[in-house]
């Protein structure tokens, strides 16, 4: 996404998201890259979350110090959500205190713990967002031209026949044709 | 009275740094730090107390280790350097198969048989593809499509099988990421998933096949960059 952004091969209208916004650092991203790799990718997530927002504002503690949102390590699919949401409770309050109204999650885990659980749990009346759908939704998308078009459909008929696909509603604007 | 603990070194299953009941000052920075300290009357400076005195099978069978999400807050500032996230993690490893809580462990299975967590058939799997990717080409994207299995693309992908399984739409976003872009990518059309449950369930042998599977899946249709969206 980075690159996308700096060789301008996307282009974004930051003005589609200005409402306040913060970004929640997932465990993979920061400590446990940092222990299997030797990087933490905080500084990333507020790069990227910055090039489509003017508003923003950090957790505290955040990065390395982050606190997990609860889910992690497989507790989202864990029989134990009661434990889940008290262990939660902590991201609440981090996420109340900055005001935000958005708050980035870029990583599936943290995100449904977020939305689906803490949002109603602690009534924090924010919205969620993965931090690919933040970029997504800010997009400036240009139509491809009609020789790109062109050659995308050839190369889509030739692999859904290779794969046996037949859409229904490509089949009907055939009986149209 | 309760009988005096016999530590038998030999018969440790969980202690990793044997030196690891010496170098824990039992400082509690780990607990402190901890939002489930508490839980069960327990917390990571009681868990690795246990561990280091060898209480290996009330550990592997509290529900701690599963509590306690592997964030490694702890461990991180731990001022001894205590393997707290790694002895926690060995501890969900020792746990019989059978007993590992929720879906994680069946989930980890089916993936190792049908290439995905939720067993989704290759069939489905390619037809939502087609269906989702003509919705979008529809919506907003003129000549997108889904290109799977596409030898010498740029960028392989995988996917959460959560998405083709109930949230299907939310494959959308980076679609339209790589649409903007005009990137040349591509899905595998076996073993997409990118959920890897044996990382979770402390199944190391599951764990190392699937991170197998996607890398082989990079270089048998020969990407040049691999995209994990977890």
């Amino acid at each position: 996404m980075i690159e996308y952004i700096q060789s301008g091969r996307v282009k974004i209208d930051k003005t589609k998201h200005p409402q306040l916004t913060t970004a929640h650092d997932p465990c993979n991203y920061t400590r446990k890259s940092q222990m299997a790799m030797g990087k933490s990718y905080h500084e990333e997530i507020r790069w990227i979350t910055k090039q489509c927002v003017d508003n923003f504002v950090d957790m505290y503690p955040s990065g390395m110090n982050n606190y997990c949102c609860g889910a992690g390590g497989g507790a989202w699919a864990m029989p134990y959500a009661q434990e889940r949401i008290f262990y939660g409770r902590v991201k609440a309050k981090q996420i109340q205190e900055t005001g935000a109204e958005l708050v980035i999650a870029p990583c599936h885990n943290c995100r449904d713990q977020i939305m689906k659980s803490l949002t109603k749990e602690y009534q924090l009346g924010i919205e969620t967002m993965y931090l690919w759908e933040l970029l997504a939704e800010s997009l400036i998308i240009e139509p491809w031209s009609e020789e790109e078009i062109e050659a995308a459909r050839a190369a889509r008929d030739a692999q859904f026949e290779r794969d046996g696909i037949v859409l229904e509603d490509m089949e009907d604007m055939e009986e149209e044709e | 009275m309760p009988e005096p603990l016999k530590i038998n070194k030999k018969e440790r299953k969980l202690a990793i740094d044997p030196k690891m009941a010496d170098v824990c000052f039992t400082c509690g920075t780990c607990a402190g730090g901890c939002p489930v300290t508490g839980v069960d009357g327990l917390d990571p400076r009681k868990a690795i107390r246990m561990a280091a005195l060898g209480l290996d099978d009330e550990l592997i069978e509290s529900r701690w280790p599963w509590i306690c999400t592997l964030c490694g807050r702890c461990e991180n500032q731990c001022p001894m350097g205590v393997s707290l996230m790694k002895t926690f993690r060995r501890a969900r490893t020792l746990r019989d198969r059978d007993k590992v809580p929720g879906p994680i462990h069946k989930g980890t299975m089916m993936n190792l048989e049908r290439g995905n967590n939720l067993g989704i058939p290759k069939e489905d799997f390619l037809m939502l593809l087609a269906e989702v990717g003509e919705e979008l080409a529809q919506e907003e994207c003129p000549g997108f499509y889904v290109p799977v299995d596409k030898k010498g693309a740029n960028v392989i992908t995988t996917i959460n099988s959560k998405e083709p399984f109930g949230e299907p739409d939310d494959m959308k976003f980076w679609w339209k990421i790589f649409y903007a872009a005009k990137e040349d990518w591509t899905v595998s059309s076996v073993n997409w998933e990118g959920v890897n449950w044996g990382l979770f369930s402390g199944d190391d042998e599951a764990w190392k096949t699937q991170v197998g599977r996607v890398l082989e899946n990079a270089r048998r249709l020969e990407c040049k960059t691999l995209l994990l969206p977890e």
